[in-house]
């Protein structure tokens, strides 16, 4: 640096450019980096920071700001928030679902991936059948879903039942109203809950046939020596060897299902539940978009709050895996 | 348990499958009897088919052809939990997740119906067994928490644990370290003999075979090659190939001929090999088969001296040897006997194979013929019968084609970036080409390209 | 290995007392063994098929009936029992998708614009960051890159609240701007693209050096050609994830001159205004049309959708 100043005045041109050019070089970086730190600036770091400003922000609203208005700080927003019914039907059916199809899902994707490595012939015909869900739009198959599951006409008396309706009275059952008027909960959510689970399947089977195909394959080896039997075979080795795949295939669905929306707004509509019971299957996700043009402090407390269940349910996942996961 | 094996064969179908015409014969016509109680060592380069022998008798892998028993037991359609066998795998196999104790007990848990054992009989067992190799101070410990030493001797529990009618070894030593080596082998021979379960072991270390097996089965291209004792099978080698594979230093084959029943190697007359008919051959010497003599035949060029304490070993050239080098050991009194370039050797006969040029099939002469016989004689009063390779040798050929494709088929990044480096550089050259770079820029490559 | 007679010892096989062994089986019990064996070994094959096929249909079903129905009359889909298999084919549905009030075209339209130019930028914007990451050094490299990470933990929608204010703001509504800029950079890519970076050894880099040749001149010509297969997976996922987006169009772009198709499809486009019906095998050719070209694509490249999937658990 000294050196650079006392040489200053007798800089000759072929100087300056060699010295233009170790100043470039010096920022390249940040050059190279410019178009993501602008962008990433503008929209991921300032909204981090204003989701808890307009969180903490008594009646906050973004235009009237715009016009000049200044609000009063506390956390009224999450209080009314906790006390606000609909967020707490919201909250409700964001964990059931979560629930629900976390563990079948993965237990499903489990079985399905021993099933596929154990087998040889028509086995990249199953694999490619079982990736199928994951190229799909989920609005779109949400609505061949309601399709399938809906009756058309009077409910009492319909025009027709719809393809599961008329399986489940072939096969000598009852119909039930799955998604039309004036249906059950819990039939909306066994709906739900087989969607998303349809689709929660291909990302669950391909990272844990991954992780079997990973194993080593004298594990198998030595317990068919030792005489263990399937059964304690897939309890004793395959599960524990895939834990750490079993732990994070986990973590990734509790994220996924906390942010669960598409797949009731091909469902349902976004409406967010059967005609003329709107709402009643929002989810945390929904209430933040119903709420993000006109009371967008409470959407933030949303937000915030959606971030911690998350942040705290991956802590548990990881510290229990932890615990289970180690070797 | 006796372990019998006939005609085994494994062929391995074709990995490619438009090329049909590239399945390997693993195993080639595997016949062998392996008496009860005995230590087997199954030896032989690295793809001669050991392994695959090794894993059909666990029934890990299904023959080919041919039939295993186990005494009587025709067990060549048993699932391997249902042999009766122990098997500790090269890399042991111990279950990462479990414990020392819950690896050894893993076996006995998976007993069912007549043989399921209670949870005091089953710890007393894995305590025994511990003890017996001596890790009984780690059982709470995971594998990866043990040094190669230990791990490998949890595996030996593990397979001993429920009493195997057979102990199936593969490459057992090959990741522990020279001196490990050396004292596990005899702990692996002291564990044999305290159980007196029969054992066979695969190894690629001659040295390792020879000092601990009863007997041993020299294996090339999946084909035996000789069965023995190992001291027999080191002294009365039945081929070229056999000769090579044992001893250390190994043995120095020479190019030459036998003439009016002399052995000659280039013109000069080395031995009297009188009854053996005139042809080509390759004359295989151990190193301690050399006595240095101003009389004798075979004139060899000095070009270093090792000293080894007792003995001495000349590094000398011979232009008919067909290694660069020609080493004998000597008893260090003799030194003084080395003078100027050249040493004359007289030859021990005993010392000293023939092989026929074009068979490389072991010629015998004069004394050595009484000695095989007496040899093959007591083999088959130990029940042991004794197997050479008669037929012609399988060809290392075969065996380079193998390796070829094999390098092929590891190409992977490395050969991706190779084959994008040079377009660069030509594309590159106007813009960067340096005067002063040229030398060294193959060098700089040469990283990349490997 | 001196030694020149026969060794003379014969080795003492003599077995010391040892615990029982564990029963064996008697040569009569072989054969049923081995029967039982292979019949285990069938029903086990027999009931993964089984298991295998039950759910494939399950997994096919929807998408067979979405096709069906796409194909049938109004008649015949409004009939009590379903029919299995369409009468006779229907193929006006499709003309209906096109031509009626959802305006298909349009909205593959805006959908290719918006998904073409928002995954060209971004794999500009990613490879040029990546590189800086993978290959450059300059102070706070490595906090900052662990700050980037760190961002993939918070959930998207605690983003969208201020973007949509932000974009608002800057007057953005209804243009494709809105739809292409806020998501050009994705963390999880660029991280993607740093790893494969890393790999590429460092001797090529130094050989480019001493060769004169500029970072910016290796990286297109030595760095990205080498990979390729992690860009066109991220390519790829890019495009699904235009494809697939819902709720942000649906909040800032929901003008037909900027519609994409998935708020399209969900939309009131297939209600007829008289009875109040929905034509629903009109409504399933627009959905087949939608969900055609994803399964085309990944027929086409499925090794790098997987590739892709499988260390991002990510949907889109």
């Amino acid at each position: 640096m000294t050196k650079e100043k006392t040489e200053k005045p007798v800089l000759t041109d072929e100087q300056k450019k060699i010295r233009r050019k170790a100043i470039f070089n010096r920022y390249k970086a940040w050059l190279y980096l410019l178009p993501a730190i602008v962008i990433l600036l503008i929209f991921t770091v300032w909204p981090i920071f204003n989701t808890i400003r307009m969180a903490l922000l008594k009646n906050y609203d973004s235009m009237k700001e715009l016009g000049g208005m200044s609000f009063e700080f506390g956390f009224d927003n999450f209080v009314s928030v906790v006390h606000y019914n609909k967020f707490l039907t919201c909250l409700g059916n964001t964990m059931l679902l979560t629930i629900i199809t976390v563990p079948v899902s993965t237990m499903l994707a489990l079985l399905v991936a021993v099933a596929l490595n154990s087998i040889k012939f028509l086995r990249r015909a199953f694999q490619t059948i079982f990736f199928l869900p994951y190229v799909t739009n989920s609005i779109a198959i949400g609505m061949v879903f309601m399709t399938m599951f809906q009756m058309i006409g009077n409910i009492n008396n319909p025009v027709s039942l719809g393809i599961i309706n008329s399986i489940i009275e072939a096969l000598g059952g009852t119909r039930v109203n799955w998604v039309n008027v004036g249906s059950n909960y819990w039939a909306n959510i066994t709906v739900l809950a087989i969607y998303i689970i349809w689709n929660a399947l291909p990302f669950k089977i391909l990272v844990l046939l991954g992780g079997l195909q990973g194993v080593n394959k004298q594990y198998y080896d030595a317990a068919k020596v030792d005489g263990a039997s399937r059964w304690r075979i897939f309890w004793r080795i395959t599960v524990p060897l895939l834990s750490p795949m079993i732990a994070y295939v986990v973590i990734t669905g509790f994220i996924g299902g906390f942010k669960e929306y598409s797949s009731i707004v091909g469902i349902f509509g976004d409406t967010m539940g059967p005609v003329g019971n709107k709402g009643s299957l929002n989810t945390m996700v929904g209430f933040i978009y119903d709420n993000i043009q006109e009371n967008q402090g409470r959407a933030s407390a949303a937000a915030l709050i959606l971030f911690a269940i998350i942040l705290v349910v991956t802590m548990i996942n990881l510290y229990v895996s932890k615990k289970k996961v180690h070797y | 348990m006796k372990v019998v094996l006939q005609h085994l064969t494994k062929i391995f179908p074709s990995r490619n499958k438009k090329d049909k015409g590239a399945e390997v014969i693993a195993v080639n016509d595997f016949n062998l009897e392996i008496p009860d109680g005995k230590l087997i060592g199954l030896l032989g380069p690295s793809g001669c088919g050991k392994s695959t022998t090794l894993f059909m008798i666990s029934g890990l892998q299904t023959p080919s052809d041919g039939k295993i028993f186990f005494g009587e037991d025709d067990v060549t359609e048993l699932a391997p939990e249902n042999r009766g066998i122990g098997l500790v795998f090269q890399n042991y196999a111990l279950y990462p997740h479990l414990t020392v104790q819950q690896n050894i007990l893993f076996p006995l848990q998976n007993l069912k119906g007549e043989n399921r054992l209670s949870k005091e009989e089953m710890l007393r067992r894995a305590d025994e067994v511990a003890k017996l190799v001596q890790i009984d101070e780690y059982m709470n410990r995971k594998p990866s928490e043990l040094s190669g030493g230990q791990q490998q001797r949890v595996a030996i529990a593990r397979a001993l644990v429920k009493m195997p009618r057979v102990l199936l070894l593969d490459e057992p030593l090959s990741n522990l370290d020279a001196r490990l080596r050396l004292q596990t082998r005899e702990e692996i021979r002291r564990i044999q003999r305290d159980t007196g379960i029969t054992t066979i072991f695969v190894t690629h270390d001659q040295e390792e075979a020879m000092s601990i097996s009863d007997y041993i089965v020299v294996m090339k291209l999946g084909v035996i090659m000789q069965t023995g004792k190992p001291q027999w099978v080191y002294d009365d080698p039945a081929n070229l190939f056999v000769a090579k594979f044992l001893g250390t230093p190994p043995i120095n084959v020479f190019t030459g001929k036998v003439e009016n029943g002399y052995l000659y190697i280039g013109d000069e007359k080395v031995l009297d090999v009188g009854g053996v008919e005139d042809q080509e051959v390759y004359v295989g010497i151990r190193p301690e088969g050399f006595l240095l003599d101003a009389e004798g035949g075979l004139s060899c060029k000095v070009s270093g001296i090792d000293v080894m304490g007792r003995d001495i070993s000349v590094v000398s050239t011979n232009p008919n040897a067909i290694s660069p080098i020609v080493r004998s050991i000597i008893s260090s009194d003799e030194i003084r006997n080395i003078a100027g370039d050249t040493v004359r050797f007289k030859l021990k006969e005993h010392k000293v194979f023939i092989f026929n040029k074009e068979t490389e099939l072991r010629v015998h002469f004069g004394g050595q013929i009484a000695m095989h016989e007496k040899m093959v004689a007591e083999m088959q009063a130990e029940g042991q019968a004794y197997t050479t390779h008669t037929g012609p040798l399988p060809r290392e050929a075969d065996d380079k084609v193998k390796q070829d494709t094999h390098v092929e088929q590891k190409k992977g990044f490395l050969a991706k970036v190779k084959g994008l480096l040079p377009k660069k550089k030509s594309n590159e050259k106007p813009v960067g080409s340096t005067e002063d770079k040229p030398a060294e820029e193959p060098q700089e490559n040469q990283p990349s390209e490997e | 290995m001196e030694k020149e007679n026969t060794p003379e010892t014969t080795i003492p096989s003599a077995p010391t007392p040892q615990p029982a062994p564990i029963k064996t089986m008697k040569e009569k019990d072989i054969k049923s063994v081995s029967v039982k064996q292979r019949v285990v070994k069938i029903l086990v094959q027999v009931g993964l098929y089984t298991f295998l096929t039950i759910l494939a249909i399950s997994i096919l079903f929807p998408f067979y009936w979405m096709l069906i129905s796409s194909l049938k009359t109004l008649t015949e889909y409004n009939e009590t029992i379903p029919t299995l298999w369409p009468r006779q084919f229907c193929w006006d549905n499709y003309v209906t998708a096109f031509t009626g009030e959802l305006n298909l075209g349009r909205l593959f339209l805006n959908t290719v614009i918006v998904g073409v130019v928002s995954t060209l930028l971004s794999l500009v914007v990613t490879i040029i960051s990546a590189f800086a990451f993978a290959r450059l050094e300059f102070k706070g490299k490595n906090l900052m890159f662990g700050a980037l990470l760190a961002t993939m933990m918070i959930p998207g929608e605690l983003f969208t609240i201020t973007n949509y204010i932000t974009v608002s703001a800057f007057g953005w509504l209804n243009t494709f701007t809105v739809l292409i800029v806020p998501f050009l950079v994705s963390v999880f890519y660029i991280y993607l693209l740093r790893q494969n970076f890393m790999q590429i050894p460092n001797e090529l880099y130094l050989a480019a050096k001493v060769d004169g040749t500029s970072d910016f001149k290796y990286l297109w010509r030595v760095m990205v050609p080498l990979s390729a297969p992690t860009l066109i997976s991220i390519t790829i996922l890019k495009m699904m994830g235009a494809w697939n987006s819902y709720i942000w169009p649906l909040l800032v772009a929901n003008d037909s001159a900027h519609k994409l198709v998935t708020v399209g499809l969900r939309g009131t486009a297939f209600v007829d205004l008289a009875t109040n019906m929905i034509n629903y095998p009109a409504q399933m050719a627009a959905v087949v049309i939608v969900t055609i070209p994803l399964l085309l694509v990944f027929i086409f490249f499925r090794k790098y959708i997987m590739r892709g999937v499988s260390r991002s658990g990510i949907k889109g």
